[in-house]
């Protein structure tokens, strides 16, 4: 079946389904995938993806209710089980969990920053199912984790979640995305920074080979805020990281980071898109990528720096390690300035591991395997030491360690 | 050009004429617009045999399925492509100017810094003094010289009548008719062009150039140029000149086909200066190049060197198919953008055989209201074992109204090729512009001497002379924006 079918189909189902206006703007979608269907050759951003998973999507669409857990066993400190997408209300003095049904369809139904050029966020817009949003209430310092668990088979996911941290807030927030079954997630997080507030986005994704997760993010910072997004990919299944960031006042920051570790027949499309529309802001972008036996990686990092986006300093790495004959790596760093004032720079280099420094370690009585994986560990070392949360970094390492248990 | 040839030319220039008499030049136009008619009127007036013909009919229908490619950051109305002329029969006498004072001073003025003879200027700017100096002798020195070591560089419709075997065999087979639509349009009507071939073994003497072939006038709009390099043989070629060109032909799509076959190396020097258009924006060349160079034999190696400063809208990628094992591609590029120019130039290396190396240094510069992009694809396939690429591309900032954009590609299939980008972009440092001030230097002479350094490491891949016209035309090209 694909999407025009897929839509007139569960219409009745899709959230502000009543609402006429966003039924006009849901037709407008339609009529692009119509006019420009996923067209591969064009289009980039979609090498490597096997397109039929999404838009012959046989998948069940009505998602069951099931009851999400929030816990806040410590002080400051939240745990929430989000279930297929849902997160029930939750309200005390420092934050305010909404679901999605209860919420002004205004804030879900608009995506028109980064609509249109990018075909999957068209598609959460259009078959928007579940979602939640959270507020941290101004002044605050919050950690929460939240883990994503899909319950059914052949489910899927189109959720949208709100995060707004109020003026002078900071909050430490891990996602888990660990799935076994058959199912395809489509989540799209839209960030808002308000003044000098900070937010540290933990995403660690582990899904098995049959789960397709695409996770797009927009962050947008206003004065002194800071985003910091760390993406840690250890998933058998298909991963998509597709996140932009606006820094919209003076002073903010972005900082996105991400390492892949890819084996099998997997893929990974990456794109992290910094945009500088305001004086004196930083912003980072570092990807590692680790590419073993068959599989493939993109990675397209853009930073466009507006006329008026004077004393910029933007910067951009790229590395990729291809451990085998038969993975490919496709990097895109793109720089896009407009004002003159500026530093900015980008680095990429894609490469076998350092034979010298396999030489080195071999002499000295050590294992191919044993140089090779000490090799990748020392490649990563610096973004995983830099993880300041232990119980975080315990998580990474263990699963480090089943990777790399995995190359010969 | 070199100081000795630049003395053969002024004894030539002083003599006078010695043949005084004027050949009518026939003023046929063809009509205007694109369609079979007008390929047939070309070839017929080239005197083509019928397979350059059908060659090009063919290219035709193909030009006619295909729509530009789009994905340049460049922005310009769309070509109308039945509002061209697409064969220029030379100018007759009475529309020239008669006289240097009759030229735009201004062109005039550029000559005068780039320290053109006053002689060559007049050929420049196309002046009607009966001839100025007869290049057509000075041409056959060189070519006789040429012909002795077996070199056959000639226009490349002469190559057609002689060489057909030769034209046959590699006329399109690096750029193919069909590859995109500006090459399939070259393809249907490209009027001249060099070709070039090296034998085995040979050595090319001296820098081949345009200026000194015959008819070099009136190249350029649909410019085809062919250079082959056989086994073991070294040929260096200029294309263009420092001095700006005024040109009535907006559009310029030009194919340069380069192959080296083992051991072989093509070195191929550009400097691009066309008009490219007044202050406002208004007027201006836009021009379409495609340029690529096959490494065909082992070891072989092809260089691309660029300075580009005209031209209102440049695409232009010479790229590097490294087929041969060991095989070499470089690629050095100046380009310079001011006022409303807008430039997306850059290269593609694509690393085929093993052992393959690249190395692309490119430098950009924008000014005024000008948007410069550097595009380059560089990808390692399955079987490019140990293939190496250094890539750096550095953008300079000067004004805050101009753009400067850097989108590489990088592409690697290969786990033991190792590829190594690096960019940069900032504004003039500070410090440097201080110290250079403070040492005397005007503002403009400061930014000029900080340019040229950052450039540096391009202009000095250009043949000696070259280089030196280069430096002065980069000072040039930012007049008028600084301070």
């Amino acid at each position: 079946m694909n999407i025009q079918d897929n839509y007139l189909k569960n219409k009745k189902n899709i959230f502000f389904s009543e609402n006429k206006d966003i039924q006009s703007h849901r037709e407008k979608l339609i009529n692009i995938f119509e006019n420009d269907r996923f067209d591969k050759k064009n289009n980039e951003s979609l090498k490597n993806i096997n397109l039929k998973n999404f838009i012959d999507f046989k998948y069940k669409y009505l998602i069951p209710e099931e009851k999400s857990v929030i816990n806040n066993n410590e002080k400051n400190s939240y745990s929430i089980v989000s279930i297929n997408g849902q997160c029930s209300s939750y309200k005390d003095d420092k934050i305010e969990i909404t679901k999605i049904l209860d919420e002004d369809y205004n804030d879900f139904s608009k995506n028109d920053i980064i609509e249109n050029n990018d075909h999957f966020v068209n598609l959460n817009s259009l078959f928007l199912n579940s979602g939640f949003k959270i507020v941290i209430k101004k002044n605050n310092n919050i950690k929460i984790k939240i883990s994503n668990i899909i319950t059914d088979d052949d489910l899927t996911i189109f959720q949208k979640n709100n995060y707004i941290c109020e003026e002078g807030s900071s909050l430490n927030l891990i996602e888990e995305y660990e799935n076994r079954n058959n199912s395809t997630s489509n989540i799209l997080n839209v960030i808002k920074l308000e003044k000098n507030s900070k937010l540290n986005h933990f995403l660690i994704q582990d899904n098995s080979p049959n789960h397709n997760l695409i996770i797009t993010t927009h962050s947008s910072c206003k004065n002194d805020s800071t985003y910091t997004q760390k993406v840690y990919n250890f998933s058998e299944g298909y991963v998509r990281n597709f996140h932009y960031s606006e820094l919209i006042e003076a002073n903010s920051e972005a900082d996105l980071q991400g390492i892949f570790f890819l084996k099998d027949n997997n893929t990974s499309n990456n794109k992290t898109f910094v945009k500088h529309l305001a004086e004196d802001c930083k912003s980072n972008q570092v990807y590692k990528g680790i590419l073993n036996d068959r599989s493939k990686a993109t990675y397209f990092s853009n930073t466009h720096v507006d006329q008026v986006a004077q004393r910029t300093e933007g910067y951009q790495l790229s590395k990729g390690v291809l451990l085998s004959d038969n993975a490919s790596y496709f990097s895109k760093p793109e720089l896009k300035i407009y004002a003159d004032d500026v530093k900015c720079s980008h680095g990429s280099t894609i490469g076998p591991i350092d034979e010298n420094a396999i030489f080195y370690l071999r002499s000295r009585g050590m294992s191919k395997i044993a140089a090779t994986k000490i090799l990748i560990s020392s490649f990563i070392n610096e973004e995983l030491s830099s993880i300041d949360n232990e119980q975080m970094s315990e998580i990474i390492n263990k699963k480090l360690v089943r990777y790399l248990s995995k190359v010969k | 050009m070199n100081s000795e040839t630049l003395n053969t030319l002024d004894s030539y220039s002083k003599n006078k004429y010695k043949y005084g008499f004027v050949t009518e030049i026939d003023s046929e136009k063809p009509k205007k617009g694109l369609d079979e008619d007008t390929i047939r009127f070309i070839s017929l007036k080239k005197n083509e045999p019928d397979w350059m013909l059908e060659w090009r009919l063919k290219a035709f229908s193909k030009w006619k399925k295909m729509k530009e490619p789009k994905w340049a950051n460049l922005n310009f109305p769309e070509i109308d492509y039945q509002d061209i002329y697409y064969y220029s029969a030379p100018k007759g006498f009475d529309k020239k100017p008669k006289d240097l004072s009759e030229v735009d001073p201004k062109l005039i003025e550029t000559y005068n810094k780039l320290g053109i003879p006053l002689e060559e200027q007049k050929v420049l700017a196309g002046v009607a003094v009966d001839v100025v100096f007869d290049s057509v002798s000075v041409a056959t020195t060189y070519k006789g010289e040429l012909e002795k070591l077996g070199i056959i560089f000639c226009s490349i419709g002469e190559a057609i009548q002689k060489h057909p075997d030769l034209i046959k065999k590699y006329l399109g087979s690096v750029i193919p008719a069909g590859d995109h639509s500006f090459s399939a349009l070259n393809s249907a009507v490209f009027t001249d062009g060099s070709f070039v071939y090296i034998p085995e073994g040979v050595k090319c003497p001296m820098e081949l150039s345009t200026y000194f072939r015959i008819n070099a006038e009136n190249t350029g709009q649909f410019e085809r140029t062919l250079i082959i390099a056989d086994k073991g043989s070294y040929v260096s070629y200029l294309e263009g000149c420092t001095a700006p060109k005024r040109d009535d032909n907006q559009l310029h799509a030009a194919n340069v086909e380069l192959i080296a076959f083992e051991d072989a190396e093509i070195k191929y020097s550009t400097v691009q200066n066309w008009y490219p258009g007044d202050e406002d924006g208004i007027g201006g060349i836009y021009n379409f190049v495609t340029k690529r160079g096959l490494c065909a034999g082992k070891n072989s190696k092809i260089s691309w060197t660029q300075v580009e400063t005209g031209s209102a809208i440049t695409w232009k990628y010479p790229s590097c198919i490294l087929k041969g094992d060991n095989s070499i591609g470089e690629f050095y590029s100046v380009a310079i953008t001011n006022n409303f120019q807008q430039a997306d130039t850059g290269t593609k290396m694509t690393h085929i055989g093993k052992n393959t190396k690249s190395k692309i240094i490119s430098k950009g510069i924008s000014l005024g209201k000008s948007q410069n992009t550097y595009r380059g694809e560089v990808s390692f396939l399955r079987k490019a074992d140990k293939a190496r690429n250094y890539t750096q591309c550095d953008s300079l900032l000067v004004g805050n109204q101009c753009g400067a954009h850097t989108v590489p590609y990088i592409d690697s299939k290969n786990n033991t090729a190792v590829i190594e980008h690096e960019a940069s972009t900032s504004k003039i440092n500070e410090d440097q512009l201080y110290y250079c001030r403070q040492r005397g230097l005007s503002h403009e002479e400061a930014v000029s001497l900080i340019v040229n350094g950052f450039c540096k490491q391009v202009l000095q891949e250009l043949p000696m002379e070259f280089a030196v016209e280069a430096q002065k035309l980069v000072s040039i090209s930012l007049e008028g924006s600084v301070g």
